[in-house]
């Protein structure tokens, strides 16, 4: 496996519903073996990016490659080497659990002794082996989604799609599934995975872009990413936009940004204890001094308003 | 078409899943040809006298037959296909697969059939039971291919009709207008002979009015008029049907 090899290469990548236009002529390179993250707001692209990318949705206009073949949906050949982790939980209801890794590796055409031996396998790595005659509504979410990494596994994809794969899921399961895509990762898989979880696109991606309203507005790994657009540090102050005024002219001096959302005015900066003690000479009741995250990048880029 | 083996990789699916229902759906697929045998063939034969010499049975039961796979494949490819699109997102995950939307549908067309073979070879165990049997064995072999084409016809049908529908209430209107008029206007329970003029004309454009011929002519070994043409008829439409019907479908899964 080659670091520099990139598996999957978008050019002016296009994708239309009608007058909608949902990708709007994005680029982006994943390399072979990294993990790749797409992060966004609701509607900005991502899913209907990575669906173009598994050959489930036709490409409008642009050209996307995923292992130097075009991606298409008639594309068996990269549909072989691809495991899907769907956002929507979509096991089949009317089998058994073992009975969806068995349907699924038909699908796959994996002949039935190696499929017994895939399946007893990808069980246990995603800790299910106890529920392998259970019905698919006798599952926890946790459980469900743990059993569609599982599926996505049976083919052992070159290239793996997780959208969303951690919707609704308490902090155990979580972790338990970012360890077991980390896991994946280290043994050589290609990972796309979009979020909306800043948490999880910082411990998974190691590069990712920001999409918003069908564009990339950023692209870089998750560090880069906070350093060059927030700094290292942000300060939160609680206070009246009243008060805006004389915290701003106390502060000329300072190297710092700052911006106003609802009742809170966020500082960004490298030093934040210095700008901690700049404040305490105003006497402050509420303020916060913590790391800048990706979530702050991820604020800053799309806006703080709704997105519905 | 993108079309290959992996149609029965979706068939196997559909037979994992239908394992847990062959009780219940046998009863019901046994419990319709008792009621259309009983109610029409014993009660009302006992006042229609003999029908070409026959008991009255002999005439109901091939068009019953036919009926009963047209019933069942129709269901299965309108209500089943649908919940699988929309309730079970089956197909959302199949189509990530190797297996491509076209044999998706393929797939659950052929179930349609076999559903349709389980119910009619069910109402030709009963029939049987009351003495009412085909000319021949080989008669009775070839009905039952006959009726894995019809299921293939009918359940093509429907999954244009699932291909559009916006909602399960859609299925009534081609239930009510298409499916229960085409019952009482194909000869399936009396002869269209006494019809007026226009009437034969439109019957002669049902699909199971020549179903249902066929089917009497292969099941009592007396040769009727227009079997060649009828059976050359349903065997484009069923072509045509079964070519859009997966045109259709690929827009609805494919986005």
């Amino acid at each position: 496996m080659n670091p520099e090899r990139n598996l999957v290469t978008a050019s002016g990548l296009t994708k239309r519903y009608g007058d909608l236009v949902a990708v709007a002529g994005i680029s982006f390179d994943i390399r072979e073996g990294e993990c790749f993250g797409f992060l966004g707001p609701n509607g900005a692209g991502k899913t209907t990016t990575v669906r173009m990318i598994h050959c489930v949705s036709p490409v409008t206009s642009g050209t996307l490659t995923v292992g130097g073949l075009p991606s298409g949906i008639g594309n068996r050949a990269l549909k072989k080497m691809t495991g899907v982790i769907p956002q929507e939980i979509n096991l089949d209801n009317d089998l058994t659990v073992h009975e969806n890794l068995v349907i699924f590796a038909r699908f796959f055409d994996i002949g039935r002794r190696e499929a017994k031996a895939r399946i007893g396998e990808l069980l246990r790595f995603v800790e299910l082996e106890a529920k392998a005659g259970s019905k698919i509504s006798e599952l926890s979410t946790g459980m469900k989604r743990r059993l569609l990494i599982a599926r996505a596994l049976i083919n052992r994809p070159r290239l793996i799609v997780a959208d969303e794969p951690t919707t609704g899921l308490d902090p155990q399961a979580r972790h338990l599934i970012w360890q077991r895509l980390r896991q994946l990762k280290a043994q050589g898989a290609t990972l796309i995975l979009t979020t909306q979880y800043m948490e999880e696109a910082q411990q998974l991606c190691d590069r990712i872009v920001v999409m918003y309203q069908g564009r990339i507005l950023k692209e870089g790994s998750p560090a880069t990413l906070v350093e060059e657009l927030i700094g290292r540090e942000v300060v939160e102050v609680r206070v009246p936009p009243e008060d805006d005024a004389r915290i701003l002219a106390h502060l000329t001096d300072f190297p710092c940004t700052h911006e106003r959302v609802g009742d809170t005015l966020y500082f960004y900066c490298r030093d934040g204890h210095g700008l901690m003690r700049k404040l305490l000479e105003l006497d402050l009741p509420n303020t916060l001094n913590r790391p800048a995250t990706l979530e702050d990048v991820f604020l800053k880029l799309t806006g703080r308003s709704l997105h519905e | 078409m993108n079309l290959s083996y992996r149609i029965s990789y979706v068939f196997l699916r559909n037979l994992y899943s239908y394992k847990r229902f062959i009780v219940p759906t046998f009863l019901v697929s046994l419990i319709e040809p008792l009621f259309y045998l009983i109610t029409f063939g014993v009660g009302m034969g006992a006042y229609m006298g003999a029908f070409g010499g026959k008991p009255y049975l002999h005439f109901l039961v091939p068009g019953v037959l036919v009926t009963a796979v047209m019933m069942s494949s129709s269901f299965e490819c309108l209500y089943g296909t649908y919940i699988k699109i929309v309730h079970e997102k089956v197909y959302d995950s199949l189509i990530a697969t190797p297996v491509s939307a076209d044999e998706a549908v393929a797939g659950d067309i052929a179930w349609g059939s076999f559903r349709g073979l389980i119910s009619s070879t069910l109402m030709m165990t009963v029939a049987l039971a009351m003495g009412v049997a085909p000319a021949s064995p080989l008669r009775l072999a070839v009905l039952l291919v006959f009726m894995v084409f019809i299921g293939v016809l009918f359940g093509a049908l429907a999954m244009i009709v699932t291909s559009v529908a916006p909602s399960f209430d859609f299925f009534s209107y081609y239930t009510e207008l298409v499916i229960t008029p085409m019952l009482f206007f194909s000869g399936v329970f009396f002869p269209l002979d006494n019809f007026p003029g226009w009437m034969k004309t439109l019957a002669e454009f049902l699909p199971l009015t020549h179903a249902v011929r066929i089917s009497r002519a292969v099941f009592t070994g007396e040769p009727a008029a227009g079997t060649g043409w009828g059976l050359a008829g349903l065997a484009v439409l069923a072509a045509v049907v079964f070519t859009v019907s997966i045109r259709m479908m690929r827009k609805r899964l494919i986005k």
